[in-house]
C-alpha cells in the first residue's frame, strides 16, 4: 500500500494504480477524452491532467498514465491545472466545433467560445486515437491509422480507400467519444444474428430466453477474435475467467437402443413472394418476428413500434401466406388462424390500433378455439374474408400517403378492398427443414409429399416410423400446434418405454439362399433399411432378419433369383398366377 | 608501416566537401605525385576538423600548419613552396578579423586555442576509415580496461562518478540511467545510440559520426557490458549518408578485429550494432518516438512513465544516449572518472560541443569546458560579430531553447544557468544573432519549425503551436493587437506545461524567452506597426532616396526592372520613384539597389 | 583478421607511433633538411631519400624529418638542421649521403654530434 495525498485528503491505495484510477475510486471527476479502461493509456488529449506537488517545484502531469508514489501530493482541480484544462478544451472546440462531448466539457468549464479559428464548424473528430488504437490494439484488424503530422493530422484507412482488412465490427464507431464515425447500414449486407434481424446483438450472447442451458456462448462467424485473432476483451472483462477462446465444437457417441426425432419445422422464407414487400418494405414482418418485437426482452422491451419509433395505428395481419396456396404450400399450416388471433389480442392490449385479419376460412378447431374467436369478434378485431393478394406503399388518394396498403378481395362483400395500415404481419406457411431429407437418410425414413417425416400408419401408427426403434413427435411430422405436440411427445416417450427386450419382427422377410447368392453386393445397395451385409469368409450376402421389412426390393433386383421373400417366394407368386389363369 | 615526412590532413567533414574538399584532395595527390613526394608526404582524409566556416581546409603535420578555403588552384603553388622548399604558404592561412598577420598554426589560433577536445578529441587527427589510427590514439583501451578488470557494476560508478550527463538535451545523469536499465526485471536489454540530430543549425553529432566513428562503438560496447545489453542499435537521419557510411565501414572493421560480435577479448561477452535509418522526422529525436520509429510504426512519443529504462524497444528495458555522450565514455573510463570530474562546474561535468553559427566570424564546432562564459565562446573562439555590428542575442538549444540577450553575456554555460535563463543546452546549438535580427521574426522562424515538425499526437503542441504561430505570423505582419501578447503568453504557457513530449513543452521557449528580454520589440510590432530591425517586410516602407538615386546610381533603373508589382516608376539619369499604394513590401527593390538608394524605414 | 587481444592494441599502437608523433608534432629528434632552389640544384632531394630510408630502415619512430627554405649559406648546401629534444640545434653542411647516414647513426640514434661535418651548434640567431 502506498500513502498518498489526493486534494488534501489522506489516503492509503494499491501499488501500481494510476492517479485517475484512484480518483474514480474516489469518486472525483477527472475529465478524460482519450482514455478507456480497456485500452493502454495514450495521453493526447492532455484533459486528465492534475497538479502533482513535490518538495521544490510542482508539474502537471496527465493522470491517465501517472502512477501514485509514496508520498504523492495531487490536487486534480487547482488553478493551474483547470486553467490548462480550459486552454486545451479551446483548442479542441476549434478542431471539432460540432462534437457534443467538447461542448458539454466546455459549458462545464464555463466556456462559451474558443478564440481559436474554427475552420471546419461541422468537425468532430479530435484525433484522441481511440478508433486507431481500438482497431489496432483490441480488433487486430489494422485498418484505421493516422496520416500527415501536426495540424494536418486526420483519421484515415490506407491509401484512403475502402479497406478489405475490415471486418465490419463497429468497434471504433463504438469507442468515438465524439461521435465522429458512423456506421452504415447497407440493405442486403450480411447482418449479425441470421434468424432475427430486428435488433443489433452482440457476437456473445445467450442464444434465446429459455435456452437450455442457459449460458452465454461465442457466436464464432461474427466474433472479432476468430476473424484477426485478438480482440478477446470479454477474456478480460469477466471476472471468474470463464470465458475461453480455444474451446473446439466436439462430437460425443452415445450408444441407444430408440431415439425420437423431434427436429421441428421452418417457416416458409417470404422474401420470395414479392407481392407482400417482404424484405423491399419497411414494417412488412412475420409473425415469428412480431412475436420477437412484443418480448418482453426483445428489442424495443416489448413494446410495438414501428421502425421509425412510432407506434402503429392500423396492423394488418396476412394469414395463409403460403399454406393452402398452389404456388407454394398446398397444406394447410394448422396454427396460423389460432395465433394471428393471440397477435390481434396483443396489438389491443399493448396499442391503441385497428387490427385487420386477412383470412381464408378461420379454423378453429380446438378445444376452446372457438370461443377464442368469437372473443376476438368482441373485441373489435376487422375480419375480412379474403386472402391479401398485395403489400404496398403506393398511396392513390391522400390518406393512404406514408402507408402500407393491403390489397384483397373481400368475399363476403364481392368486392377488392384497399386497407392503409402502419404494420403488416405475415403468417408465413410452416415447412419442413431444409434438412430434413439428410436425417431420412440418417434413420431410413420416408417423407410423405409435402417434405414431412412419413409415419409408420396415418391412424394407427402415428409416432412409430418404418425404422424400428425411430419414432416421431412435434412438428416435423406435420404442421401442428402446441398441444398436438405435446401428446405426440409424450406417445413416443411411452413407446420408447414399451419396447422390452423382445422385438417384433415383419411376419414376411426375405432371405438369401447361399447356394445360389455369388456375392455381387447389389442387394445391399438397394436395400432401404440397411438390413443385408456382407459374409467376407462365404463371400455372399446375409440378411438380418430383424432388420429386414419385406419390402421385396431385394428380391427385385437380384440378378441371379437368390434373394427370396418367405410366405411370398417367386415359385408361389408364379403358382398362384397360373392358378388364377388356368 | 611505412614512415612519412609530413602528413597533410584533408577535413572531409561534410561541410567541407560540399566545398569541394574531394576535389582538392585529388589535386593534392596528383601534386605531389607529379613532384615524385609520393612516399615522403601523405595524404589522409580525416573527419569534420570543426572550424566548418572557413572549408575546405587542410592541417599540415609535423607543423601544424592550417590552410583554409583552398581552392584546386591553390594546390600546385603550395605543395611547391610547402612541401618541397618548405616555406608555408601565408596567403592560404587563416587571418583573425581585424588583424593583418596570419596565424601559421593551428594550435594558435583563437578558435582552436581555447577547446577542450574530449569527445571531439580524435577529430581532424585519424582517418576516421581506419580502425588502426584509431587504435593508434589509444582506442579500445577503455574497452579493454572496462572488459577485462571492472565489473559492470564498477563501470556503471565509474561513469555516475564522473557525472557525465545527458548531452542530448534533457541532461539526465547518464551512470543513473545506466544504473536503471541495469536494474529493470527484464534478460533482454537494448541500448540505442541517438543520432537523429535535426535542430537547424546543429550538426556535433554528424560530426562525431564522421570523424571518430570507433569512439561511438567503443562507448556503446562498454555501455552495453555495464548494462547487460545483448543487441545496439544506432538510429541515424538519412540526410547524414558520409556519417552512417562511416559508421558502416567502422562496425564492419571492429567486427572484423573481434571488437564487436561473439565472444569480446574472449570475456565471454557478446554485442552486437545495427544502424537503423531515420525517416526524417524531427520529433524521432525524442526517445519514445526514437523506440517507436525503430519497431517499425509511426514515430511517435508515447506517454513517459513508463519510461524506456524500464520498458523500451518492443517492452524490453532500453537504455537510450546521445553520440556525444557515447563518445565521451571510453576517455571517461580510460582516465578514470576522477579526471573527468574536475572538468566543468559544480553540477555540469566535462565538456560540451557546441556548433556556433549565425552572425559570428568563426563559424564551426567548438568543445569547451561547462561554465566558460557566453562571452568566451562568442567573443573568443567565434572572433565577435562580423562588420563590426553589435551583438544582439545568442539562441541555444535549438528550436527548443531560447534566446539569451546580450545582458546575460557573462552567464557562465552550464545546465542549470541556461534553464535559469529560460532556455537549455539542448544538443547544443547556438545561433548568435547580431543588431539586424528581428526577435519576433526569430520567434516565428522556430515556431514554423516546430510547428512543421509536431508529430500531431497531442492536441497542445498539434493545435498549439499552430495558432502560436498564426498570432506571430499576425503580428510580424502588423495585424497584431495587445491581446494577441497575453493570448501568446498564456498558450505558451500552457503548451509548456502540458504537452505530451520535449518537442511541446519545448516549442514555446523561444516565444516566452523573446517575450521576456524583448517585450519592446512584439509591442513596436503591434503599437507603431514597426520592425526595429527592419526584417518584416510587411511592416517597411521602403523609399528612393532620389538624389543618391541620380548621383550615385545614375538612375540606372534595376530596382525597377525586379519590382514583380510595377511599383516603381522612373527613366534612365533620372531619379526614380516607389508607389506606395502598389508596393507589396517584398524588399526586392533594396535588395538589388547597389547604391544603397533604397531606404528602408 | 583473427580476432585481437588487449595486447594487440598495443601491438597496433607501436605500430603506428610514427604517424601519432608526426600528427602529434612531439618527437625525440627533428631533422630539418633545407630546400631551398640553391640546396635542390646542390642534391638535397638525394639527402632527403637517404635519410627517409634511414628513418624506414632502423623503423624508428620518434625522429620528425621535415623540411625548410633556403638558410643563406647557399655554397654550402646540401645542408640539413639536426634538433634533439632539449638540446641547441646542429647544422650539417655539405652533406653526401654517406655522411648523411653516419650522422644519423651518431646523432640523431646516439646523441654524439658528429663534428667533422658540423658548421656550428646553434641556429643562425644563437650566433
Amino acid at each position: 500500500m502506498i500513502n498518498i495525498t489526493l486534494n488534501g485528503k489522506k489516503l492509503s491505495v494499491e501499488e501500481g494504480m494510476t492517479i485517475l484510477q484512484v480518483a474514480q475510486q474516489e469518486r472525483i471527476d477527472i475529465p478524460t477524452l482519450c482514455y478507456h479502461p480497456l485500452l493502454e493509456p495514450y495521453a493526447a488529449c492532455r484533459m486528465c491532467v492534475v497538479e502533482v506537488k513535490g518538495d521544490s517545484k510542482s508539474e502537471l502531469k496527465t493522470s491517465c498514465n501517472t502512477k501514485v508514489q509514496e508520498g504523492m501530493v495531487i490536487e486534480t482541480d487547482s488553478e493551474r491545472t483547470l486553467n490548462a484544462r480550459r486552454l486545451n478544451i479551446e483548442l479542441l472546440m476549434a478542431r471539432a466545433p460540432a462534437a457534443k462531448v467538447i461542448q458539454e466539457m466546455a459549458a462545464q468549464m464555463g466556456i462559451e467560445k474558443t478564440p481559436f479559428p474554427i475552420e471546419n464548424p461541422e468537425a468532430k473528430c479530435i484525433l484522441c486515437g481511440m478508433c486507431v488504437r481500438v482497431c489496432e490494439d483490441v480488433v487486430g484488424a489494422h485498418v484505421l491509422t493516422f496520416e500527415e503530422r501536426g495540424f494536418e493530422r486526420k483519421v484515415t484507412t490506407a491509401f484512403n480507400m475502402p479497406s478489405e482488412k475490415c471486418i465490419e465490427c463497429g468497434a471504433c464507431a463504438y469507442f468515438c467519444p465524439t461521435e465522429a464515425i458512423r456506421v452504415e447500414d447497407f440493405r442486403g449486407r450480411e447482418v449479425l444474428h441470421s434468424e432475427l434481424t430486428l435488433g443489433p446483438t452482440t457476437a456473445i450472447r445467450i442464444p434465446f430466453m429459455q435456452s437450455t442451458p442457459n449460458v452465454p456462448f461465442i457466436d464464432k462467424d461474427n466474433c472479432i477474435h476468430f476473424k484477426t485473432d485478438k480482440c478477446k476483451l470479454c477474456e478480460m472483462v469477466c471476472e471468474p475467467e470463464a470465458i475461453n477462446h480455444d474451446v473446439e465444437d466436439t462430437f460425443k457417441e452415445i450408444e441407444v437402443g430408440s431415439a425420437v426425432l423431434a427436429t421441428g419445422y421452418e417457416l416458409l422464407d417470404c422474401s420470395n413472394m414479392p407481392q407482400y414487400g417482404y424484405g423491399r418494405l419497411d414494417n412488412v414482418i412475420t409473425s415469428l418476428e412480431f412475436e420477437h418485437l412484443c418480448h418482453a426482452s426483445g428489442p424495443t422491451g416489448g413494446k410495438i413500434l414501428l421502425k421509425d419509433g412510432r407506434e402503429p395505428k392500423g396492423v394488418a395481419i396476412l394469414h395463409c401466406i403460403g399454406s393452402r396456396d398452389e404456388n407454394y404450400m398446398k397444406y394447410c399450416s394448422r396454427v396460423c388462424c389460432m395465433y394471428a388471433m393471440k397477435m390481434a389480442h396483443l396489438v389491443h392490449e399493448k396499442v391503441d390500433a385497428e387490427v385487420y385479419e386477412f383470412y381464408i376460412d378461420i379454423r378453429a378447431f380446438g378445444k376452446g378455439y372457438e370461443e377464442f374467436y368469437n372473443r376476438m369478434q368482441k373485441e373489435g378485431t376487422h375480419f375480412i374474408r379474403g386472402k391479401a393478394a398485395e403489400v404496398t406503399n403506393a398511396a392513390l388518394i391522400p390518406e393512404e400517403e406514408n402507408k402500407l396498403i393491403v390489397r384483397a378481395e373481400d368475399t363476403t362483400v364481392n368486392m377488392i378492398r384497399r386497407i392503409p395500415v402502419d404494420l403488416v404481419i405475415l403468417c408465413p406457411a410452416i415447412v419442413a427443414r431444409k434438412d430434413s431429407e439428410k436425417i431420412m437418410k440418417l434413420f431410413g425414413l420416408c417423407s410423405t409429399p409435402d417434405g414431412f417425416f412419413k409415419e409408420q400408419h396415418p391412424k394407427l401408427g402415428p409416432v412409430s416410423t418404418d425404422a424400428d426403434g425411430i419414432f416421431l413427435a412435434g412438428a416435423c411430422q406435420g404442421p401442428k400446434d402446441i398441444p398436438d405436440t405435446v401428446a405426440q411427445g409424450a406417445g413416443a416417450a411411452g413407446a420408447v418405454m414399451s419396447l422390452g427386450d423382445e422385438v417384433a419382427i415383419e411376419p414376411i422377410f426375405s432371405a438369401i439362399d447361399e447356394e445360389i447368392c455369388v456375392g455381387c453386393k447389389i442387394c445391399i445397395g438397394v436395400c432401404p433399411y440397411d438390413a443385408i451385409s456382407y459374409v467376407e469368409d462365404k463371400k455372399i450376402s446375409s440378411i438380418e432378419e430383424t432388420l429386414c421389412k419385406g419390402c421385396g426390393a431385394c428380391v427385385a433386383a437380384c440378378p441371379s433369383g437368390a434373394a427370396d421373400q418367405n410366405c411370398f417366394t417367386n415359385s408361389q407368386i408364379e403358382a398362384e398366377v397360373s392358378g388364377a389363369l388356368f | 608501416m611505412k614512415p612519412y615526412r609530413a602528413e597533410l590532413m584533408v577535413c572531409a567533414g561534410t561541410g567541407c566537401v560540399s566545398n569541394g574538399a574531394f576535389q582538392v584532395k585529388d589535386a593534392l595527390e596528383n601534386e605531389i605525385k607529379e613532384r615524385g613526394l609520393e612516399n615522403e608526404v601523405r595524404v589522409v582524409t580525416t573527419g569534420c576538423n570543426g572550424f566548418c566556416g572557413v572549408g575546405p581546409l587542410l592541417v599540415v603535420h609535423p607543423d601544424g600548419i592550417f590552410y583554409q578555403l583552398l581552392t584546386t588552384k591553390d594546390i600546385p603553388y603550395l605543395v611547391e613552396e610547402h612541401f618541397l622548399k618548405g616555406r608555408p604558404v601565408q596567403r592560404l592561412m587563416y587571418t583573425p578579423p581585424e588583424d593583418k598577420l596570419p596565424v601559421p598554426k593551428m594550435s594558435e589560433i583563437e578558435f582552436f586555442k581555447h577547446q577542450m577536445l574530449i569527445a571531439l578529441r580524435n577529430r581532424g587527427i585519424i582517418d576516421p576509415e581506419n580502425i588502426e589510427e584509431y587504435i593508434a590514439r589509444d582506442g579500445y583501451t577503455g574497452l579493454a580496461k572496462a572488459l577485462n578488470g571492472m565489473t559492470p557494476e564498477e563501470i556503471i560508478q565509474t561513469v555516475k562518478d564522473s557525472k557525465l550527463r545527458g548531452r542530448g538535451g534533457a541532461g539526465f545523469q547518464t551512470g543513473v540511467k545506466w544504473e536503471l536499465t541495469r536494474k529493470a526485471k527484464e534478460k533482454t536489454k537494448y541500448i540505442v545510440c541517438n543520432a537523429d540530430e535535426g535542430d537547424p543549425g546543429a550538426y556535433m553529432d554528424r560530426s562525431i559520426l564522421e570523424s571518430d566513428p570507433h569512439s561511438i562503438l567503443e562507448g556503446m560496447i562498454i555501455g552495453a557490458r555495464a548494462i547487460g545489453a545483448q543487441q545496439g542499435f544506432i538510429y541515424i537521419r538519412h540526410e547524414y549518408p558520409l556519417a552512417m557510411k562511416r559508421l558502416l565501414i567502422a562496425i564492419d572493421q571492429a567486427k572484423e578485429y573481434g571488437l564487436l560480435g561473439d565472444n569480446i577479448f574472449d570475456t565471454g561477452f557478446s554485442f552486437d550494432i545495427q544502424v537503423h535509418r531515420g525517416a526524417g522526422a524531427f520529433v524521432c529525436g525524442e526517445e519514445t518516438a526514437l523506440l517507436s520509429a525503430l519497431e517499425g510504426q509511426r514515430g511517435e512519443p508515447r506517454p513517459r512513465p513508463p519510461y524506456p529504462v524500464e520498458h523500451g524497444l518492443s517492452g524490453y528495458p532500453t537504455n537510450i544516449n546521445n553520440v556525444e555522450t557515447w563518445a565521451n565514455i571510453p576517455v571517461i573510463i580510460s582516465r578514470g572518472a576522477k579526471w573527468y570530474a574536475e572538468i566543468g562546474t559544480e553540477n555540469s561535468k566535462g565538456t560540451k560541443v557546441f556548433s556556433l553559427v549565425g552572425k559570428i566570424n568563426n563559424t564551426g564546432l567548438v568543445e569547451v569546458p561547462m561554465g566558460i562564459k557566453l562571452r568566451d565562446i562568442i567573443y573568443g573562439i567565434g572572433g565577435g560579430i562580423p562588420d563590426g555590428k553589435k551583438f544582439k542575442a545568442v539562441q541555444t538549444g535549438g528550436p527548443s531553447g531560447g534566446c539569451i540577450p546580450d545582458s546575460l553575456i557573462d552567464l557562465p554555460i552550464d545546465y542549470e544557468s541556461l534553464k535559469e535563463a529560460g532556455s537549455m543546452m539542448g544538443s547544443g546549438g547556438m545561433v548568435v544573432m547580431d543588431e539586424d535580427t528581428c526577435m519576433v521574426d526569430v520567434a516565428r522562424y522556430f515556431l514554423t519549425f516546430t510547428c512543421d515538425e509536431s508529430c500531431g499526437k497531442c492536441s497542445p503542441c498539434r493545435d498549439g503551436t499552430k495558432y502560436l504561430l498564426d498570432i506571430l505570423t499576425r503580428i510580424t505582419e502588423g495585424k497584431g493587437n495587445m491581446e494577441d501578447l497575453d493570448l501568446l503568453e498564456g498558450l505558451s504557457k500552457v503548451v509548456k506545461e502540458t504537452a505530451l513530449c520535449g518537442l511541446g513543452q519545448t516549442a514555446p521557449n523561444p516565444i516566452l524567452t523573446t517575450m521576456k528580454y524583448f517585450r519592446d520589440e512584439y509591442e513596436s510590432h503591434i503599437k507603431d506597426k514597426k520592425c526595429p530591425a527592419k526584417v518584416c517586410r510587411q511592416l517597411n516602407i521602403y523609399t528612393i532616396d532620389e538624389e543618391r538615386c541620380v548621383t550615385e546610381g545614375h538612375g540606372c533603373g534595376v530596382c525597377m526592372r525586379e519590382c514583380p508589382e510595377k511599383a516603381i516608376t522612373g527613366e534612365k539619369k533620372k531619379a526614380h520613384k516607389i508607389n506606395q499604394e502598389i508596393c507589396v513590401k517584398c524588399g526586392a527593390c533594396y535588395d538589388v539597389c547597389r547604391f544603397g538608394a533604397v531606404i528602408v524605414e | 583478421m583473427p580476432k585481437i587481444t588487449p595486447k594487440d592494441l598495443a601491438r597496433i599502437r607501436e605500430k603506428s607511433r610514427q604517424s601519432t608523433t608526426l600528427r602529434e608534432g612531439a618527437g625525440r629528434a627533428k631533422v630539418t633538411v633545407h630546400m631551398g632552389t640553391c640546396g635542390i640544384a646542390a642534391g638535397a632531394r638525394d639527402i632527403m631519400s637517404a635519410l627517409m630510408k634511414e628513418v624506414e630502415s632502423r623503423d624508428v619512430k620518434d625522429v620528425l624529418v621535415t623540411t625548410s627554405g633556403c638558410a643563406g649559406l647557399c655554397s654550402r648546401e646540401p645542408m640539413i638542421t639536426v634538433e634533439l629534444l632539449d638540446q641547441p640545434p646542429i647544422k650539417y653542411v655539405d652533406l653526401t649521403k654517406e655522411k648523411m647516414q653516419k650522422i644519423f647513426e651518431d646523432h640523431v640514434m646516439n646523441g654524439n654530434i658528429v663534428n667533422e661535418y658540423a658548421l656550428a651548434v646553434g641556429s643562425e640567431r644563437a650566433h
